[in-house]
C-alpha cells in the first residue's frame, strides 16, 4: 500500500481580482474559492494509483480557514484524510517559504510517505515552483509535468511530453511528481461521498506552533520574494470594416486572414484554389 | 441567525453546478426542442447518487439534508428545469414516501434500485376527474385474497414514460370517505401496467409526462404503502416534501432567467448605450434580484423546519406558492428585457418562461397552496 500526499491549493474562482497595491498580493478574500485545476488533476492521479495499487491519500493545503473547503472536496472525491495548515503568520509566504512550511508539516504528519503529488502550477500565480522546491526541502527526487504513472516495487515509471517528445522516466520512491491538466481528467464528486466527507471525516488543523515554527521562519516576513507589480493582461480586439462588392470583400478576407482561417480549419487553403 | 451558507452547502452547489453545466448545459436547449429524455446524462447521474438524494445511506442513498436537496434541485433546474423535475419528483414523491411509510421489507425491496436510479420513480394522483380534489379519484384497488387488483387511468404523470416504479393513489374503501384511498407501490413490469402517449406540453418538454393505464393490474398486499385507508395521509406527506422540490425548481428557473437578463442588459445597446443604463431596466433587475432572494430564504426556512423535525407543511406551501409565482413573474420580465429575442426560440429565456408556468400548477396549484396555508392559520390556536 502506497502512502500518498496530495498538495492542494485553493485559488480564486474568477480570473480578475482586485489586488493590494501596497503588498502586490491578490485580495483572495474577495472571491469564491475553488480547487486549483492542476491540483484536482493531481488528486485524480492519486485516486487512480490508490485504485490500482492500494493506498492511503492525505490531502494537504495551506491557507486561510476557508481553504478547508478544498480538503472537504478532496475527501468527497476519495482522499482519506485532510490536513489544513492555517495561521495568520503563514500569510503572504512566497513559493520558497510555502514549500518550507509544507515540508515541515509532511515531516510531522506523514514522515513515512512514498509519493507526494502536486499540481504543476496554480491558476492564480502560475509559478510552477512549489512542487520542485518541496522536493528539495524534503530531499527527494522530483519529476515535473507528468502525464502517466505506473508503479512497480516502489519504483515509478512515468511519461511526460517535452518539446514534442514523449519522455519515459523512472524514479525510486519516495519522490515527488507534478501533474498537468492534460491528463488525469478529474472525476465528478458523488453526492454520497460529499455527505460522508462532512459526516465522518476529520480534518487536522495545524498552526505554526504545532509545526514548531517561529514567526521569523514563515509567512511574508521570511519570504525573500517581493512582488514588484501585478497587472491584468488585456486581450485586444480590432474591428476590420470591409466595404464594396462581395467578390472584392472575399478576396480581401482571404488575403488578410487566409492563413488564420486555414489554420483554424487545419487546411492549406491555397491548395483549394481553382484555376479559373 | 447565520445567513451565510455553510461549507457543506457551498460545496454541494459547486459540485452540482460543475456537473450540470458540463453535462446538461450543452444539450438543455436541444432536449427541450426535441422533447427528448437525456438517458446519456441520467446514466452519469445514477452513479453520482442523484437518484438517492434523501434515501438513507443503508439503502444506497446519499442521505442528504433538505437544504442540500433544495440546492441540488435549484442548480439542476437552473440549467434544465425538465431534468430538475425528473430528479425532484423521483426523490420527493417517488421514493421519499417509502422512506417515511414503508415497512423494513418494502424499504429493502424498493429503495436500493430507486437510489441507484435503475428504477425511476413516479407519483400518480391526478386523473381526468381528480386533481386539486383528491377525493375525486376513480382508480380503484379491490382486494382479492392476498392481492389487490388495480383498475383506472392516471394522467399527467411526471416521469410517466420513463418510470420503473410508481406510487398509485387508488380507492380501496369507497364507503368510508375519510379512509377511502390507499397508496400502492407498483412496478412497471407488473402485468396490466401500461404507458400512454407522451404529452405534448408547453414546458418541461424533456420530461416524459404521460398517462398510465392499469387494467386488472395485480399487486401483492405487501405493496400497500402505509395502512389501508391511509392514502390521504401518505399523499399529503408526499406532497409536503414534493413542494420543497418544486419551489427549488421554480427558484432555479428564475435564477437562470435573472442571470441571462443581467448579462443581456449589459450587452444590448439601444440609443447608443447598454439598456442596463436605463432606469426602467435597472428597476426590473433590482426587483428580480430582491424577489429571488426572498424566495430563497422562504424555501430554506421550510427546509430547515423539515431538517429540525418540525411540522413544515405550511412553510413548504408558502415556499411553493411564493417561488412559483415569483418564477412566472421573473421569467416574464426576462422576456421583456430581451425584447423580440426573448420571444425567439434562439434564446433560453423563452424556455424559462414556458417552464416556469407549470410550477404554479403541479404538486398543488397556487390556489391549493393558499388553501393549505389558510387552513393552518385558521386551525392553529393563537
Amino acid at each position: 500500500m502506497l502512502k500518498l500526499i496530495v498538495c492542494i491549493k485553493q485559488v480564486p474562482m474568477v480570473s480578475e481580482l482586485p489586488w493590494d497595491s501596497r503588498t502586490g498580493t491578490l485580495k483572495r478574500e474577495m472571491a469564491e474559492g475553488m480547487m486549483n485545476p492542476a491540483c484536482k488533476h493531481a488528486l485524480e492521479a492519486a485516486l487512480r494509483i490508490k485504485r490500482e495499487y492500494g493506498g492511503h491519500i492525505t490531502a494537504m493545503t495551506m491557507g486561510p480557514p476557508m481553504a478547508a473547503e478544498v480538503l472537504y472536496e478532496a475527501l468527497t472525491l476519495g482522499a482519506d484524510r485532510g490536513v489544513l495548515l492555517t495561521d495568520k503568520q503563514m500569510a503572504g509566504a512566497d513559493t520558497m517559504i510555502t514549500s518550507f512550511t509544507i515540508a515541515r508539516a509532511i515531516e510531522k504528519e506523514c514522515p513515512e510517505f512514498d509519493l507526494v503529488i502536486c499540481g504543476s502550477q496554480t491558476a492564480d500565480s502560475e509559478t510552477a515552483q512549489v512542487g520542485p522546491q518541496l522536493a528539495e526541502e524534503l530531499n527527494i527526487p522530483c519529476a515535473a509535468y507528468i502525464e502517466s504513472l505506473e508503479c512497480k516495487d516502489k519504483c515509478l515509471r512515468m511519461t511526460r511530453l517535452s518539446d514534442d517528445f514523449l519522455e519515459t522516466l523512472e524514479m525510486d520512491l519516495p519522490g515527488l511528481v507534478t501533474i498537468t491538466t492534460r491528463q488525469f481528467r478529474p472525476r465528478y464528486a458523488t453526492l454520497s461521498g460529499l455527505e460522508e466527507a462532512f459526516q465522518f471525516s476529520g480534518i487536522t488543523t495545524l498552526n505554526a506552533a504545532d509545526l514548531g515554527l517561529s514567526p521569523e521562519q514563515i509567512g511574508m516576513k521570511a519570504s525573500p520574494t517581493r512582488i514588484l507589480d501585478v497587472f491584468s493582461s488585456t486581450a485586444e480586439k480590432k474591428n476590420h470594416v470591409m466595404t464594396g462588392a462581395v467578390k472584392k470583400i472575399l478576396e480581401e478576407v482571404f488575403e488578410k486572414f487566409g492563413d488564420k482561417i486555414g489554420s483554424a480549419m487545419e487546411k492549406d487553403l491555397k491548395t483549394h484554389e481553382h484555376s479559373d | 441567525m447565520d445567513f451565510n451558507p455553510c461549507m457543506k452547502h457551498k460545496l454541494v452547489r459547486k459540485t452540482v453546478r460543475e456537473f450540470v453545466e458540463t453535462e446538461l448545459g450543452p444539450i438543455a436547449h436541444e432536449i427541450d426542442q426535441d422533447a427528448r429524455f437525456p438517458w446519456e446524462v441520467v446514466e452519469k447521474m445514477r452513479s453520482l447518487n442523484y437518484f438517492g438524494l434523501q434515501i438513507p445511506r443503508e439503502y444506497g442513498g446519499a442521505g442528504l439534508d433538505s437544504i442540500s436537496y433544495a440546492i441540488i434541485i435549484e442548480e439542476i433546474s437552473r440549467v434544465s428545469a425538465a431534468m430538475g423535475l425528473c430528479i425532484t419528483v423521483h426523490n420527493s414523491v417517488g421514493a421519499y414516501p417509502i422512506v417515511l411509510f414503508g415497512t423494513e421489507e418494502q424499504k429493502k425491496q424498493f429503495l436500493p434500485s430507486l437510489a441507484g436510479g435503475e428504477q425511476i420513480g413516479a407519483f400518480c394522483l391526478t386523473e381526468a376527474n381528480a386533481g386539486s380534489d383528491a377525493g375525486g379519484v376513480e382508480t380503484n384497488a379491490i382486494q382479492d385474497g392476498r392481492e389487490y387488483v388495480i383498475n383506472g387511468t392516471k394522467i399527467f404523470v411526471t416521469n410517466g414514460g420513463v418510470c420503473g416504479c410508481a406510487l398509485i393513489f387508488a380507492v380501496t374503501d369507497p364507503q368510508n370517505p375519510k379512509k377511502a384511498a390507499s397508496v400502492f407501490i407498483v412496478e412497471k413490469k407488473t402485468p396490466g401496467f401500461s404507458v400512454g402517449e407522451i404529452e405534448d406540453l408547453c414546458g418541461m418538454r424533456a420530461n416524459q409526462v404521460s398517462s398510465l393505464f392499469f387494467e386488472d393490474c395485480r399487486v401483492s398486499e405487501n405493496n400497500l404503502l402505509g395502512r389501508r385507508g391511509d392514502g390521504l395521509k401518505v399523499g399529503l406527506a408526499a406532497l409536503d416534501t414534493g413542494r420543497i422540490g418544486i419551489a427549488a425548481q421554480a427558484l432555479g428557473i428564475a435564477q437562470a432567467a435573472f442571470e441571462a437578463s443581467l448579462k443581456y442588459a449589459k450587452e444590448r445597446q439601444q440609443f447608443r448605450r447598454p439598456i442596463a443604463s436605463f432606469q426602467t431596466i435597472q428597476n426590473y433587475l433590482a426587483e428580480m434580484s430582491t424577489e429571488i432572494d426572498a424566495a430563497r430564504l422562504l424555501l430554506y426556512k421550510a427546509c430547515a423546519y423539515k431538517d429540525a423535525g418540525k411540522k413544515f407543511g405550511p412553510e413548504a406551501a408558502k415556499a411553493k406558492l411564493f417561488c412559483s409565482t415569483m418564477a412566472s413573474k421573473i421569467t416574464g420580465l426576462a422576456v421583456r428585457i430581451h425584447g423580440g429575442y426573448g420571444y425567439s426560440k434562439e434564446y433560453d429565456v423563452e424556455r424559462y418562461f414556458r417552464d416556469a408556468k407549470v410550477t404554479e400548477i403541479y404538486e398543488g396549484t397556487s390556489e391549493v397552496q393558499r388553501m393549505v396555508i389558510a387552513r393552518h392559520l385558521l386551525t392553529t390556536p393563537t
